[in-house]
């Protein structure tokens, strides 16, 4: 097996648009929860990550023509796209490459389908954005908006790992050699659908959400989208591209319990976890910092904590949970964690999980509560687990 | 490592989990022909079909047939397809979200409305804690679900899968597609959709699911022996693919007994079949299935079906060939077949199966 | 009381889509989670909806169901103590 390594980040959420606004404002301890401005929800007391960009700025940003039927999701997701394939020097694509995008996304088009559902319906006239409501038109007008980029597109949908597994089928269409260079991550923005969704399963908390807290009470929601580029190691080095950092390793299992809710003991998360350091060939003591899934929920924290001492036993790694400055990213989630799991391992620091006050009573640890500069990491952990169970691990390495 | 597929069970327009069709298809008539269901009771108790959609019945229904008919209960992974995934509840939610300004939404609805349900149901009833995923890419999820397993296998992850693809079709979805033309405004039958000079074709649903095994036996179907899907080619570059699929796998284009298409009577759609016939496939005869089985984002796990029944059975009946001439030039049992299948022109895939 | 009950029954069973079970099958003194009806977490979510659609009641979070959710009879006297249509 050949190492793949990654190249290439962008990233766009709540923190900022581009890695180094985001690595500032979690250096910085500030968070990107707040009041919702941008989506048009009536439960406007829910704090959520918004991307703080309307979409005429993103179009702007993006030279997309002011008229041109496109999802706020494709808006975002093509931001940190342009990010990532200049960061790996392919924004003017090297003929000679194959290039592959996996994306995942939850919701695809929602955002619009349902300010235009009547519209869809009831009027005569076609309305662009019906094209555009399933998911796979969602990475197309991704791919669309960097003409002859790509030579194969996909897109998966895993509810909130759907990103994690797009790293998952980049890493084997690499050792297969099905591409020379694959952009995977995910792309998600706001919709009224599932922030009503997440309400109905009274998982939302109306105040900012408080991940591995005795007292936390849910989620909020956040928007956003990551890519990262990945090739062998022998294709950077062809290229003259110094990696940032080895991707080493997944795993993916399914909890297989219920629809909505984790097991008790975290089997699937478990599963996951090892899967993941066996394949990587690396001991759990050597994992240094694991930025978990930790959405904020009862039902999450409790079963992931589980699982994670189930793994690490007495010798827990540092573990924080990013969700408390982006919200919950849902599909992008897994690119936007990877993103900043490789950015602490890069400048060697483990960012905070706000707003933690008090240990759970069923845990033995707690998570880094204040920001760690200065720390050296060598292989970071980072969980993405979905409705369904579908739960997935991935471990990123410093190049040694 | 060889991949097999050791059996496949439908539910769809045509008699459901049978191979009926093969001699005596059912035809459609109508541009919305719907799913024929077989007797859910014998897969699930009421209690557990409570919040089911008829996708997610159907997608169980089809997973317990085949690996009944299969005896493979546990396979490492479970990789779905699906275009719109379950359209129902989703539905249903939205309409409720709007209807009732945001308050007393159903939480069972929401649940049930993700892409990846039916794979997390799927390994929910099976206990299985293996790999799972699901490709939510329009008219290459099939492909794509199947491109996945493929790469495991090759790289030994795995040893056996099921693989599925699960579309269908509501009255609101499809009016909404038919405001993109995608159906035959003036259907008349399915003779229609052979060299139509208009847009549009009928609407049908799938529930398809397939059972993959790296284990020869001497129940299986044919063997899965290559998948390779890209993006916008030029005809250059297919030609260029095709060469690379076929020396890879040691073949000849005059080993290729039939080339399966996705023609479904959509004059855009069918252009590029026509332009394939002419740079990639001129002597090669070339079959059809979406007149059988309608239209829809999971049409193409059809494609890979029908391939895989004429090399069970040994023969490619008439009624398959698109060109009805060609039926004669096929004197021996079919031994590799192609399948070919793009969307909008911009996804597309190649799919090589084997006797 | 008995009114409410068979009337909270039907209900049960439609917003739950219980096909094939009648108010008879229901004994409104058995738990409506594990052992009897055995129902689950979205089901519990389910009934808080109903219980805000049909009866005005507002549950802050899905905690205080466990109580009220106890059976059939126990909801129905919740309900009529707390209605507000």
């Amino acid at each position: 097996m050949t190492d793949i390594v990654v190249t290439g980040l962008g990233i766009t959420s709540a923190l900022g648009v581009g890695a180094d606004d985001n690595c500032t404002r979690l250096l910085d301890g500030r968070s990107g929860i707040g009041p919702m401005h941008i989506l048009r929800s009536k439960h406007t007391h829910l704090p959520v990550g918004e991307v703080d960009c309307t979409n005429a700025e993103l179009r702007e940003m993006l030279f997309v023509e002011p008229d041109a039927a496109i999802t706020r999701a494709s808006l975002i997701g093509a931001a940190a796209m342009r990010e990532a394939l200049f960061s790996a020097g392919l924004l003017y694509k090297d003929r000679s490459l194959r290039v592959a995008l996996v994306s995942g996304t939850t919701v695809g088009g929602m955002e619009c389908s349902e300010q235009f559902y009547h519209d869809f319906l009831f009027t005569k006239e076609k309305n662009d954005y019906i094209e555009l409501h399933d998911c796979g038109s969602s990475t197309d007008m991704i791919a669309l908006a960097f003409p002859g980029q790509f030579d194969m597109v996909t897109t998966i949908s895993t509810a909130c790992s759907s990103a994690a597994n797009a790293l998952i089928l980049g890493y084997n269409m690499l050792q297969m050699n099905r591409a020379d260079v694959v952009v995977v991550g995910g792309s998600d923005c706001l919709s009224k659908f599932h922030l009503n969704g997440f309400k109905s399963l009274m998982i939302l908390d109306d105040q900012p959400c408080r991940p591995f807290d005795k007292n936390r009470n849910g989620l909020n929601l956040g928007e956003g989208a990551a890519y990262l580029v990945l090739e062998r190691e022998e294709t950077a080095r062809n290229r003259g591209i110094s990696p940032l950092c080895v991707f080493s390793g997944y795993g993916n299992r399914c909890d297989a319990f219920h629809q909505t809710a984790t097991s008790p003991d975290g089997e699937g998360a478990y599963l996951a976890m090892t899967e993941a350091l066996r394949m990587a060939g690396l001991q759990p003591s050597d994992i240094d910092y694991v930025n978990a899934h930790g959405t904020g929920t009862i039902n999450n924290d409790e079963s992931e904590g589980k699982a994670l001492m189930r793994v690490f036993g007495d010798k827990m790694p540092m573990v924080s949970s990013t969700k408390s400055y982006t919200g919950h990213t849902t599909g992008a989630s897994g690119a936007v964690e990877a993103v900043i799991s490789i950015l602490a391992l890069l400048h060697d620091f483990v960012p905070a999980n706000l707003n933690f006050s008090e240990k759970m009573d069923s845990l033995t640890f707690k998570p880094v509560s204040k920001v760690k500069i200065g720390v050296e990491l060598r292989h970071v952990l980072s969980n993405s687990f979905g409705f369904g169970g579908n739960d997935s691990s991935c471990i990123f390495s410093k190049i040694s | 490592m060889s991949i097999f597929i050791q059996g496949i069970s439908q539910i769809s327009i045509q008699q459901p989990l049978s191979e009926e069709w093969f001699d005596a298809p059912v035809i459609p008539h109508t541009i919305m022909s719907p799913s024929i269901d077989p007797d859910f009771g014998k897969y699930f108790s009421p209690m557990e079909s409570r919040r089911m959609g008829v996708l997610i019945k159907r997608a169980i229904a089809t997973s317990m047939d085949v690996m009944q008919k299969t005896g493979l209960n546990m396979p490492d992974a479970i990789i779905a397809g699906t275009g719109i995934g379950c359209i129902e509840p989703t539905e249903k939610f939205l309409t409720e979200m709007i209807e009732n300004d945001e308050e007393c939404l159903p939480p069972a609805a929401f649940s049930q409305s993700t892409h990846n349900t039916i794979a997390a149901q799927m390994a929910l009833k099976l206990n299985c804690h293996g790999y799972n995923c699901t490709y939510a890419h329009r008219g290459t999820s099939f492909d794509s679900a199947l491109f996945d397993a493929f790469l495991q296998f090759k790289l030994k992850k795995i040893e056996s899968a099921l693989v599925g693809s699960y579309d269908t079709m509501t009255e609101n979805y499809f009016l909404m597609l038919s405001k993109l033309d995608y159906w035959k405004s003036d259907f008349c039958g399915i003779q229609q959709l052979r060299h139509s000079k208009s847009s549009g074709s009928i609407s049908g649903s799938c529930s398809l699911s397939m059972m993959l095994s790296s284990l020869p036996s001497p129940q299986a179907w044919c063997e899965l022996k290559d998948v390779e899907m890209f993006y916008r080619p030029t005809i250059l570059q297919i030609k260029h693919n095709l060469n690379s699929i076929l020396l890879r796998n040691e073949l000849m284009l005059s080993d290729v007994d039939a080339v399966v298409m996705g023609w479904s009577g959509d004059r855009d759609n069918d252009d590029v079949y026509y332009e394939l016939k002419e740079h990639c496939f001129k002597d090669v005869p070339l079959l059809w299935y979406k007149q059988l089985f309608g239209e829809s984002f999971s049409a193409s796990a059809f494609g890979t079906y029908v391939a895989s029944v004429c090399l069970r059975e040994g023969r490619i009946p008439k009624h398959l060939f698109f060109f009805p001439e060609d039926f004669e030039k096929v004197k021996n049992k079919p031994r590799n077949i192609l399948v070919y299948n793009h969307f909008h022109d911009r996804d597309h895939s190649l799919i090589l199966l084997s006797k | 009381m008995e009114h409410l009950i068979e009337e909270l029954k039907k209900e049960i069973i439609e917003v739950l889509n219980l096909e094939e079970m009648t108010p008879a099958d229901i004994d409104e003194n058995a738990p409506l989670f594990g052992e009897g009806l055995g129902l689950d977490s979205i089901d519990a979510l389910e009934l808080i909806v109903l219980l805000e659609k049909n009866y005005g009641i507002k549950l802050q979070n899905a905690n205080e169901g466990k109580e009220i959710f106890k059976s059939v009879r126990v909801m129905a006297e919740y309900i009529k103590e707390h209605r507000t249509k």
